[in-house]
């Protein structure tokens, strides 16, 4: 069982290895120009420089740190929002013009308008990653709160619960399916904000590296770069992944 | 942006009763007038409100934000059709083959997080700053979701309704016509609606980044020039686009599968 677990993702690999191979033949024979695309080889010296030299962490640290304090600033703003909007009716009324409004802007067009009032540093780049986060999870986070069954809350007053207790205890527990979704959502959203926003200001990390490479005709280095990225993306949804199987251990054994 | 496949569009009623959220809107906007107007907030990228109207309705009646609009929709549309339909094709191949699930699935599963923004300039190489790379970049964006969701809706297409399609005899052809694609459409719209509001995203910052058309351009282009009026303009056209394209997008839905939603198979 274990043994076949381990071997299931093998033929795929080996695809993957057949793909990189055949790549490698054809720009060997001249039928992919080389300025376009070098051959697999040649990007895996780069990234393999760039791996052992330590090079890659300056880059690597400053987009994650981006990432991930703009996601985690976002999420909490969008579950804080969400369950008070679905909690409290006045707060529903109050917000939910304001949020149809928000919401429907995409958010990488609020970032040249931001470079404006925040300028290019990281204060700027955070903002627009929270931004795009927020609204994912608040909008989920809401319609978890509203679905949550009437009995449990019922049930949660018979037994004297306050409104804190019951919205710890009961409420976003019941919510946390609906909030977990809005966040993947918004994981690829905010690796999306990231890099545009290192793109457009010119500075920072992978995202900048990328369009500078290319700007510079460096390929291999784009390449590499980009390598780099991708993998940064998986390794971020598999975290997020194996995250949420744990927070919701207790739905799956339903 | 879109919220996830799990979350119903809601019904948005326009309600134009004063309630207190209208009142906060309306603050707010009131706010940002006289802010800027009285000189508390004394900056060129601080335009009054309705400047920032007038500027909109000044360059659409000129006609240039409407030539914008049409240009980045093209581009966007042209991209989510292309993408749309390699992304149902792959996935009724992935949902049907084991083999190829197995084969193609860590390919796809490694370039799919790639964020879309990165793979520009790369794209830029092959195809140039123009519609190709753009409406490219469009299509990339619609496949991924498109797929997944395929794909998915295909091992949900109930395994009785197509024994009974065999049982009558009825050929392959027209099953895959007349009971798989039915029953899959639902998954199908669902990945549309996040492509949709993802390809919006992504074409329009294709925009920014690369050559010189569309909305995205001339959004960092006013932003450089300091035209914050403009800027401000070109990010409300944006908003109302985002907008219009997701409530045209829920009608349609309705009135394609309201069938699935009236037999409650949602939940």
């Amino acid at each position: 069982m274990r043994a076949e677990r381990l071997l299931a993702p093998l033929p795929g690999l080996l695809f993957l290895a057949l793909l990189l191979l055949v790549l490698e033949w054809a720009v060997g024979e001249g039928l992919i120009r080389r300025a376009l695309m070098p051959p697999p080889s040649a990007i895996w010296e780069v990234l393999r420089d760039l791996l052992l030299s330590g090079d890659v962490l300056p880059p690597l640290a400053a987009t994650l740190r981006l990432v991930l304090i703009g996601f985690a600033l976002g999420s909490a703003a969008g579950v804080a929002l969400g369950t008070a909007m679905g909690w409290w009716g006045a707060a529903y009324r109050l917000l939910e013009p304001l949020v149809e409004m928000l919401r429907p802007i995409p958010k990488a067009a609020l970032v040249p308008p931001l470079m404006l009032f925040l300028g290019i540093g990281d204060m700027m780049k955070i903002t627009s990653v929270a931004l795009a986060v927020t609204f994912p999870v608040l909008v989920n986070t809401l319609q978890g709160v509203r679905g949550v069954d009437r009995v449990l809350l019922d049930s949660a007053r018979t037994h004297g619960w306050g409104t804190g207790r019951a919205l710890r205890h009961v409420v976003l527990p019941a919510a946390l399916p609906f909030i977990l979704a809005g966040m993947r959502t918004s994981l690829g959203l905010a690796l999306i904000i990231a890099v545009l926003s290192e793109m457009l200001t010119g500075q920072g990390g992978l995202g900048f590296l990328i369009l500078d490479m290319q700007r510079s005709f460096l390929i291999r280095q784009m390449y590499a770069w980009l390598v780099i990225l991708a993998l940064v993306g998986l390794a971020l949804n598999a975290l997020f992944a194996w995250a949420e199987a744990r927070a919701l251990h207790w739905q799956q054994r339903q | 942006m879109s919220e996830a496949v799990l979350a119903r569009p809601a019904a948005v009623s326009l309600r134009l009763r004063p309630s207190s959220g209208l009142l906060l809107v309306l603050g707010l906007l009131l706010l940002w007038e006289i802010s800027a107007r009285t000189g508390m907030v004394d900056s060129p990228n601080w335009p009054p409100f309705l400047h920032v109207l007038a500027a909109l309705a000044r360059d659409t009646v000129s006609g240039e934000i409407p030539l914008l609009v049409g240009s980045t929709l093209a581009r966007m549309f042209a991209g989510l059709a292309a993408g749309t339909l390699a992304g149902v094709a792959a996935g009724l191949i992935f949902g049907a083959s084991r083999l190829v699930r197995r084969l193609l699935g860590p390919t796809v599963e490694l370039i799919r997080p790639i964020p879309i923004p990165a793979i520009i300039p790369p794209l830029v190489l092959f195809l140039g700053l123009d519609d190709a790379m753009k409406v490219t970049v469009a299509a990339v964006t619609a496949f991924f979701p498109v797929l997944t969701n395929t794909a998915q809706g295909l091992r949900a297409v109930e395994a009785d309704q197509l024994a009974m399609a065999r049982s009558f005899g009825v050929p392959a052809h027209r099953r895959l016509l007349r009971v798989t694609l039915p029953a899959i459409l639902p998954y199908v719209l669902a990945g549309l609606r996040v492509a949709l509001a993802l390809a919006l995203v992504t074409t329009v910052v294709a925009e920014m980044i690369a050559g010189e058309q569309g909305v995205g351009h001339y959004l960092v282009l006013m932003q450089f020039a300091g035209r914050a009026e403009e800027m401000y303009a070109a990010v409300l056209v944006l908003a109302l686009l985002g907008y219009g394209l997701n409530r045209g997008f829920v009608l349609l839905e309705r009135r394609l599968i309201g069938w699935f939603y009236a037999t409650g198979r949602d939940g």
